[in-house]
């Protein structure tokens, strides 16, 4: 299920993941990736004038498109809001899943490892989860949640996420739904109807 | 080189790190604000990769007790949280140079050092353990929700440090305390911990 086509700069994406995957941005280099994409220099170099950090750029853009088009098939009108919270989430940690080398360079790299560009396409798609998990606040009591709520959901379901990447378990992440939808849920719902959802989630593994 | 040189060793290596990043920092320029000879430095670190990890480990165990210290192991669980969480804001606030040696210039530097980033966030799931007899439901709570919680902090606490923000941190102490507490007493006794927080801070 890779993102990626065969076309040179697919490949090109495709091998600047892995190869960020396995040594990390800094020791990235434009002459190993066009290696591993089986790609001329020349034409890395046509490509992506910008280099390595455009070409991860690229990936990372084209990564949040499709976390964002996942999300979108996965909706359901007839579904409640939070179920539907639910099936988003699963749909994430399944394209992950598929896609180690991705799910390295979104949350990881993108965020702890790499520079201008391609922080700024991870820092726009973090805003866009955000505002997401904001609307929570419409569909709950308000609870005198703080502003940073959202945020804090991110930060710990992606904490579970990072420790599984980080330490080559990426096919795991379906495994962690009930725990991302915990996290989803509770400071909105309360401890009661998140671990509805919860339960829910487990049965959808 | 004696204890106090290769604590000034360690700190000047991260500071190297965070100012000039990993491919200039000099391993050269930290020796002579430690008044270290090479021969002293090549006695006990092979290279500048180890003499980073060396002081990315001092540092971590150093943050890990500061969130430990001042907690009276007599208060409950959320207090002891609180307690633990202020020492560790003003700790950033005070040092936010080491705050990005220690979230993203050395994590940055290649997986391995990133996974050292990532047993230091396994570090606090100990401390998060008790709130476990918190929940306001019976069953049990998602397996994770001690990382949950950590995890929640660390995105607040990132986020602030990587916008050059970190003196703001310790004000914002009551809101972080609730992403906290939240997985484990759920929002209405997590809310009610904040603004009790906010009212003594």
């Amino acid at each position: 299920m890779s993102i990626f086509s065969e076309e040179p700069r697919d490949r090109l994406m495709r091998a600047a993941c892995a190869l960020c995957a396995e040594r990390g941005y800094e020791e990235l280099c434009e002459a190993d990736i066009a290696k591993r994409a089986d790609v001329a220099e020349g034409t890395f170099a046509q490509l992506f004038p910008g280099g390595k950090e455009e070409c991860l750029a690229a990936a990372e853009n084209a990564n949040l498109a499709e976390v964002v088009a996942a999300v979108s098939r996965s909706y359901a009108a007839d579904r409640s809001e939070w179920e539907n919270v639910v099936y988003g989430v699963r749909e994430i940690l399944d394209l992950m899943a598929a896609n180690p080398s991705l799910a390295y360079l979104g949350y990881i790299c993108a965020r702890q490892m790499a520079p201008g560009k391609v922080r700024e396409i991870y820092e726009a798609g973090h805003r866009i989860l955000e505002a997401m998990l904001e609307r929570g606040l419409e569909y709950s009591e308000d609870m005198g949640q703080p502003a940073s709520a959202a945020l804090g959901i991110l930060g710990g379901a992606q904490a579970i996420i990072r420790r599984e990447v980080a330490n080559g378990h990426a096919s795991r992440l379906p495994l962690v739904l009930p725990d991302c939808v915990y996290i989803a849920t509770v400071p909105f719902l309360g401890q009661h109807e998140a671990m509805r959802l919860t339960r829910d989630a487990r049965r959808l593994i | 080189m004696n204890a106090q040189q290769r604590e000034m060793l360690l700190r000047a290596m991260l500071e190297e790190l965070v100012g000039n990043g990993y491919g200039d920092a000099s391993v050269e320029r930290a020796r002579e604000v430690a008044g270290i000879s090479a021969s002293e430095f090549a006695a006990e670190f092979s290279d500048k990769d180890e003499c980073l990890f060396a002081a990315y480990d001092c540092l971590t165990d150093r943050v890990v007790a500061t969130a430990n210290a001042d907690c009276d192991q007599g208060d409950p669980w959320p207090e002891r949280i609180k307690v633990g969480l202020e020492s560790l804001l003003q700790a950033v606030a005070a040092y936010p140079q080491m705050a990005t040696a220690l979230t993203r210039s050395f994590p940055g530097i290649r997986p391995a050092a990133y996974q050292r980033y990532v047993e230091l966030l396994s570090r606090f799931e100990p401390l998060m353990r008790e709130g476990r007899e918190y929940s306001g439901v019976e069953e049990e709570l998602p397996g994770e929700v001690e990382l949950l919680a950590v995890g929640a902090a660390e995105a607040i606490i990132f986020a602030e440090v990587d916008a050059g923000r970190a003196q703001r941190l310790p004000g914002m102490l009551p809101e972080i305390l609730f992403s906290v507490l939240v997985p484990f007493m759920g929002p209405d006794r997590a809310a009610d911990e904040m603004r009790s927080a906010a009212v003594s801070t």
